[in-house]
C-alpha cells in the first residue's frame, strides 16, 4: 500500500495527477478521474488477461486495486505473461509480480491475497465496488456471480481459449449516460433491444457554436446471472437469418465449453454440446466447421498475450467507464475471434 | 512445460519455426509501439528492431506502460528495449532516429525485414512508410489511435489498398479575416494569439511585412485588407517594446490590441451588417490591472480581471526570457508561452463575445492535443499482432488464399458506430486504381555497386528486362529532373554518378510510344537507387513485372496536367493560410472514416433487408 493516499473521491486532483492524467482526462474529464479514485475494484487471478487488466486500470489511476490469486509461476506462464521473469518460475504469482504491479502506478493503492476463491465468502467480497473475476471455471463462476447478485456488486468474467475468448458482464441494473451529436432525427425514449432501454434524453446546445446540439441520453441497461444466460442464451427472434448464418463458430463452442469441464470430456461429449447449443442459440448446425472445433478443442484454456491485449483492453475500458460513469456499459456477452479479429457483443 | 507451449499449440510447430526465424520492423515506440513490443515478444518473433526518434514525457506515463518517472527524458526506443528485458525472449534492436533519415535508415535496411509494424503518430512518416513498403514490397501493417478509437489495416504492396489509396484529413485552415477581423469561436481567438500575435512578438526576429497578395484573405473588402496589412506593421513596434525591455509599457500593448485595433474594426461598417460587434477594452479596465501574482487554477475559466493581470505578469516573464533566448517559439509544454496565447485569446473571445475557454481546454487546442489511453492502444496493438500471422499464412487452419482475405479492423461500439459489434473486421479493399503511390507506377528497388555506368547502358538493361520500346522518358524524379527523353540524349553517355544520381535518388522510366496494335502502354517503373559496397554486386534489377496499361491519349493527358496544376495552386493556397494543425500526437487518418461510413452504411442496409424480409407474414424468408 503506498502511504498517505487518498481514497476519498471528493478531494481534488492534484496538479501533478492532472499532468499525469493529462491525455485520458481529455477524454473522460475531471470529474470521471476523480469518481475512479474512490473505487475499489477486486480482481481474481492474475492469467494473462489479469496482468493486462491490472496494467490498464492501475495505469488509469483507479483507487484501490485487490488482487485474489494462488498461482505459482510456470515455464508456460512466461510465453504469455509479461509481469514474470524466468527466475520466478516456482515462486508465487504475486509474490513476483507485486513491485512490478506498484511501478505502474504509484499513486493506486494495492492490496494482495494468496488464497483460493472457494475459501473466500461474502465477508470478503463485500469489501469491493467491483468484481472482475478472470480464468474461472464454470462451477467458480456460477458461485461468485450469486454471491455478487445477494451483495448488488457489478461482475465481470473474462476467458480465453486460444485465439478465442470472452467477455460475461453482470452490472445488475445500470442506468448510463452517453452524450452524443443530435442527428436529424432526434433519439425518443423506449426499449432499445431486449437488455436496454432509453428512459431520458436531454439536450445541450454547445457553448462553441449554438447550432451544434448534443443529446444526453440516459440508458437503462438490464442483466442476467451468468446461469441464467447460460439456461436461456437464445439468439432467436434478435438476429435474422442472414445475419444467423454470419455468426462466428467461437460463439456456440465457447458456450459449450462453459457445459463441460475440460478435463473429463472427450471431443464427441464437446461436439454434442456444441451441437445442442447450437439448436438453442437457434444458429444452423452446418455453419459450424470441424476445423473451428478441433481448434478449439486443442486450444482450450490456452493463453494468448495478443487475445489477452484485446479482451483485457476491451474489459478495463469498461469498468473504467463505469466507474467514471461515462459511456453506455456492455451488454453482456462479447466474443472474440482471433482469427477474422471479429468481436461481437451479443444480448443473451 | 516449456515457454513456448502455448503459441505452439495455436500455430503449430512449423509455423512456431518459422516465427522464431522472422524479423520484424517497429515503426514507434509509443502508445501502441509499447504494446506492440510486449506483444511481438510474447509471440516470439525471433528479431524485433525498433525506431522512435522521442524522449519520454510524463504524460506519456499514463498509457506507455513499459516508461517510469525516473525515465523521463530518455529515448523511447532503448528505455522500451531494457525494459521488456524481464520478459524477452527475441533479438531486439532499438534505434534512436528519424525513420524518414535516409542516411540512418537506407532502403536496402528496410529491406532486410519480413515484416513492418507502424505505430507512428504523423502523416508524414506513415506516408513514408507505405511508400518504402510499395518500393520494396514488403508487407506493412498500419495502425493508429485517437481517445477510444482505433483501426489496424494490413497492406499487402500491389494486392490491397495502400496507406494513401484513401484521401486523409489534412489540417484545418481558416480563412485570413476570420482570424484577423471576425472571430466567432474559441479556436479564431487562439489561432489569432498562437500563429499572429505570439509569432509577431516573440517568435520571429523583427522584420518587414512579408506577407504575400496571393493569400486567401477571406474576403474581397479591399478596406479591410489594407487595414490587416497596417495592423501587422503596427505590431512591428509592439515588439520593440518586448525586445527594448520596456515593462512599463505593457499597458500599451494592451491598448493598441484591444481597444485601438477593435475601434478600427468596427469603423468598417460591412463587417458588422450581419455579426454582433465587439466591445473594446475600456482605459479604466487597463487602469485597474492588479498586479499581485494570485494562484489561479488552470481547469477553471477565469474572470476578464484575472486574464488581463495574467497576461501582463506573463509578459514580464517572456521580456526577461528574450533578453537570453533571442527568440521564443510557441510550446504547449512551456507554460509560459501557453499562458500567454491562453490570456491574449481570452481577452479578445471576451471582446467578441465569444465563452472563454480554461488554459486545460486552451492547451489542447493550441498544442493540437489528441487524447490517447492505455486501453485502446493495447486492443489495437493485440490486433496488429494477431493480423500478423494471418500476412504471414502462419494459421494453416485458417489459409491466406488471397490477400483479400484478411481483415482490417476498427472500434465499431466505443467509436459510437456500431451497438452489437466492439470490433468491426471488413476485408481488405483492392487498391485503388487512381492511388499515385500504389497503382500509377510499378516500384521497385534497383541495387548497384558500380554508379560508372552510363545511363544509356542502364535505360538498355531496363528495356531489356521489363519491355520498354525504344521511345522512353526517364526522370529523376526525387528532384524532377528530365534525364533523357526522345528529343533529349545529351546524357546518355554520361555516368550515373556524373549526372548526380546517388543512393536514394529515385528514377522514373516512362514508355511514350506504346504498342500501337493494341493501344497499351508499359505502366512507368520506378526504381529507388540503392547503392551498395557489396561489389560482387554489380546491377542487380528487382524481379517484378511491368504490365501492360491503356495508353492515355494525349487529351486526357492534358486534362490530367490541368488538373495536377490546379492541384498545385490549391496547395499554395493553403501554405499561405494560417494552418493549426500540427500533428503533434497520434491521429486516425480520415481514410478510415470512409471504410467506417461504409460499414454502417451496409449494415443499415441489412438492417433494412432484414424488416422487409420479416414483414412477409413474420417469417423470415432465406435468401
Ligand atoms: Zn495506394
Amino acid at each position: 500500500m503506498s502511504a498517505n493516499h487518498a481514497t476519498n473521491g471528493t478531494v481534488k486532483l492534484s496538479e501533478e495527477e492532472i499532468a499525469l492524467y493529462d491525455r485520458q482526462i481529455r477524454l473522460w474529464g475531471l470529474e470521471a478521474q476523480t469518481n475512479m479514485r474512490s473505487a475499489k475494484v477486486l480482481l481474481i487471478n492474475l492469467g494473462s488477461i489479469g496482468t493486462e487488466i491490472t496494467k490498464n486500470i492501475v495505469l488509469s489511476g483507479i483507487g484501490h486495486l485487490n488482487i485474489l490469486d494462488n498461482h505459482i509461476v510456470t515455464e508456460e506462464d512466461l510465453g504469455c505473461q509479461f509481469l514474470l521473469g524466468k527466475e520466478d518460475v516456482g515462486k508465487n504469482r504475486l509474490d513476483a509480480t507485486k513491485t512490478r504491479i506498484q511501478e505502474f502506478n504509484p499513486r493506486v493503492n494495492l492490496s494482495f491475497d494468496k488464497a483460493n476463491i472457494e475459501d473466500m465468502d461474502a465477508s470478503y467480497f463485500k469489501k469491493f465496488d467491483l468484481v472482475i473475476g478472470t480464468e474461472l471455471n464454470t462451477r467458480e463462476a456460477i458461485t461468485l456471480n450469486t454471491m455478487t447478485r445477494q451483495l448488488n456488486i457489478p461482475l465481470y468474467l473474462a476467458g480465453s481459449n486460444g485465439l478465442f475468448a470472452y467477455i460475461f458482464v453482470d452490472l445488475i441494473q445500470f442506468d448510463a449516460e452517453d452524450e452524443k451529436l443530435r442527428s436529424i432525427k432526434a433519439t425518443e425514449p423506449g426499449k432499445i433491444s431486449q437488455n436496454r432501454e432509453i428512459i431520458s434524453i436531454d439536450e445541450r446546445i454547445s457553448e462553441d457554436d449554438d447550432k451544434i446540439v448534443y443529446e444526453r441520453i440516459k440508458t437503462r441497461n438490464l442483466y442476467k446471472p451468468f446461469q441464467n444466460m447460460l439456461d436461456d442464451a437464445t439468439l432467436n427472434g434478435k438476429l435474422t437469418h442472414r445475419q444467423l448464418k454470419r455468426v462466428s463458430n467461437a460463439l456456440p463452442l465457447t458456450l459449450a465449453s462453459f457445459l463441460s469441464s475440460f478435463d473429463d470430456s472427450s471431443k464427441e461429449t464437446f461436439e454434442t454440446q456444441t451441437r445442442n447449443m447450437c439448436l438453442k442459440l437457434g444458429l444452423p448446425i452446418e455453419t459450424i466447421s470441424t476445423q473451428y472445433t478441433e481448434q478449439f478443442i486443442r486450444q482450450r484454456n490456452v493463453e494468448f498475450a495478443p487475445v489477452a491485449a484485446v479482451i483485457g483492453g476491451a474489459l478495463a475500458q469498461d469498468v473504467i467507464n463505469i466507474l467514471g460513469k461515462k459511456q453506455s456499459p456492455l451488454n453482456n456477452f462479447i466474443i472474440f475471434d482471433g482469427i477474422t479479429l471479429e468481436m461481437r457483443i451479443f444480448e443473451l | 512445460m516449456p515457454r513456448e507451449t502455448n503459441i505452439v499449440k495455436i500455430v503449430g510447430e512449423d509455423s512456431y519455426a518459422k516465427l522464431r526465424s522472422t524479423k520484424c520492423l517497429l515503426v514507434g515506440a509509443g502508445g501502441i509501439g509499447s504494446e506492440l513490443l510486449k506483444d511481438m515478444i510474447l509471440m516470439d518473433f525471433g528479431e524485433i528492431h525498433i525506431v522512435d526518434l522521442d524522449t519520454i514525457d510524463l504524460s506519456n506515463l499514463n498509457r506507455q506502460f513499459l516508461f517510469r518517472q525516473r525515465d523521463i527524458k530518455q529515448p523511447k526506443s532503448t528505455t522500451a528495449v531494457k525494459a521488456v528485458q524481464l520478459f524477452n525472449n527475441s533479438k531486439l534492436v532499438p534505434y534512436q532516429g528519424n525513420i524518414m533519415d535516409a542516411n540512418s535508415f537506407p532502403i536496402h535496411w528496410f529491406g532486410e525485414f519480413d515484416l513492418i509494424f507502424n505505430a507512428l503518430d504523423n502523416l508524414a512518416a506513415r506516408r513514408y512508410v507505405n511508400k518504402i513498403s510499395q518500393f520494396l514490397h514488403v508487407p506493412l501493417l498500419e495502425s493508429g489511435t485517437s481517445g477510444f478509437d482505433g483501426y489496424i489495416q494490413p497492406i499487402i504492396p500491389g494486392k490491397t489498398e495502400c496507406f494513401d489509396c484513401t484521401t486523409k484529413e489534412t489540417p484545418k485552415t481558416f480563412p485570413v479575416c476570420t482570424i484577423r477581423s471576425t472571430p466567432s469561436q474559441p479556436i479564431h481567438c487562439i489561432v489569432w494569439a498562437k500563429n499572429f500575435l505570439f509569432n509577431q512578438l516573440f517568435a520571429s526576429e523583427p522584420s518587414p511585412e512579408d506577407e504575400v497578395d496571393t493569400k486567401d484573405w477571406g474576403t474581397t473588402d479591399e478596406e479591410e485588407i489594407k487595414r490587416i496589412k497596417q495592423e501587422t506593421n503596427e505590431l512591428h513596434e509592439l515588439q520593440k517594446i518586448i525586445v527594448d525591455q520596456e515593462e512599463s509599457r505593457i499597458p500599451d500593448i494592451l491598448d493598441k490590441l484591444f481597444i485601438q485595433d477593435i475601434n478600427k474594426l468596427l469603423l468598417i461598417e460591412n463587417l458588422w451588417k450581419t455579426r454582433e460587434k465587439p466591445t473594446p477594452l475600456t482605459k479604466t479596465q487597463l487602469k485597474t490591472i492588479d498586479l499581485a501574482d494570485k494562484k489561479l487554477d488552470l481547469n477553471t475559466v477565469w474572470s476578464i480581471e484575472d486574464q488581463l493581470s495574467r497576461f501582463v505578469s506573463i509578459t514580464v516573464k517572456l521580456m526577461k526570457r528574450i533578453r537570453t533566448e533571442k527568440v521564443i517559439e510557441f510550446d504547449k509544454d512551456d507554460q509560459d508561452t501557453l499562458e500567454f496565447v491562453a490570456t491574449a485569446a481570452n481577452i479578445r473571445s471576451n471582446i467578441f463575445n465569444i465563452p472563454l475557454k480554461s488554459v486545460f481546454d486552451i492547451k489542447q487546442i493550441a498544442g493540437n492535443i489528441i487524447p490517447a489511453i492505455a486501453t485502446t492502444n493495447a486492443i489495437i496493438a493485440g490486433l496488429s499482432s494477431l493480423v500478423s500471422l494471418r500476412v504471414l499464412n502462419l494459421l494453416k487452419y485458417a489459409p491466406t488464399e488471397s490477400p483479400l482475405d484478411l481483415n482490417m479492423a476498427f472500434t465499431a461500439k466505443a467509436s459510437n458506430l456500431s451497438q452489437d459489434r466492439y470490433i468491426s473486421n471488413p476485408n481488405l479493399a483492392a487498391p485503388n486504381c487512381k492511388c499515385a503511390v500504389c497503382m500509377k507506377v510499378t516500384r521497385g528497388v534497383l541495387s548497384i555497386n558500380d554508379m560508372n555506368i552510363t545511363l544509356g547502358e542502364l535505360i538498355g538493361k531496363l528495356r531489356e528486362k521489363y519491355g520498354f520500346p525504344e521511345d522512353i522518358s526517364l526522370l529523376d524524379s526525387s528532384e524532377q529532373r528530365l534525364l533523357v527523353d526522345y528529343d533529349f540524349e545529351d546524357l546518355l553517355d554520361r555516368s550515373l554518378k556524373d549526372v548526380n544520381l546517388r543512393n536514394g535518388s529515385v528514377i522514373l522510366l516512362t514508355d511514350e510510344e506504346g504498342n500501337e496494335e493494341t493501344g497499351m502502354v508499359r505502366k512507368p517503373l520506378e526504381l529507388y537507387i540503392n547503392v551498395t559496397d557489396d561489389n560482387s554486386i554489380k546491377l542487380t534489377l528487382p524481379p517484378i513485372d511491368v504490365e501492360w496499361i491503356k495508353q492515355i491519349s494525349e487529351e486526357d493527358k492534358k486534362m490530367e496536367d490541368e488538373k495536377a496544376k490546379q492541384e498545385e495552386v490549391n496547395e499554395e493556397i493553403i501554405d499561405g493560410e494560417i494552418v493549426i494543425l500540427d500533428e503533434e500526437e497520434e491521429e486516425i487518418p480520415k481514410g478510415k472514416k470512409r471504410k467506417l461510413d461504409d460499414e454502417i452504411t451496409s449494415e443499415n442496409h441489412e438492417m433494412k433487408k432484414s424488416k422487409i424480409d420479416e414483414t412477409d407474414d413474420g417469417q423470415i424468408i432465406l435468401d
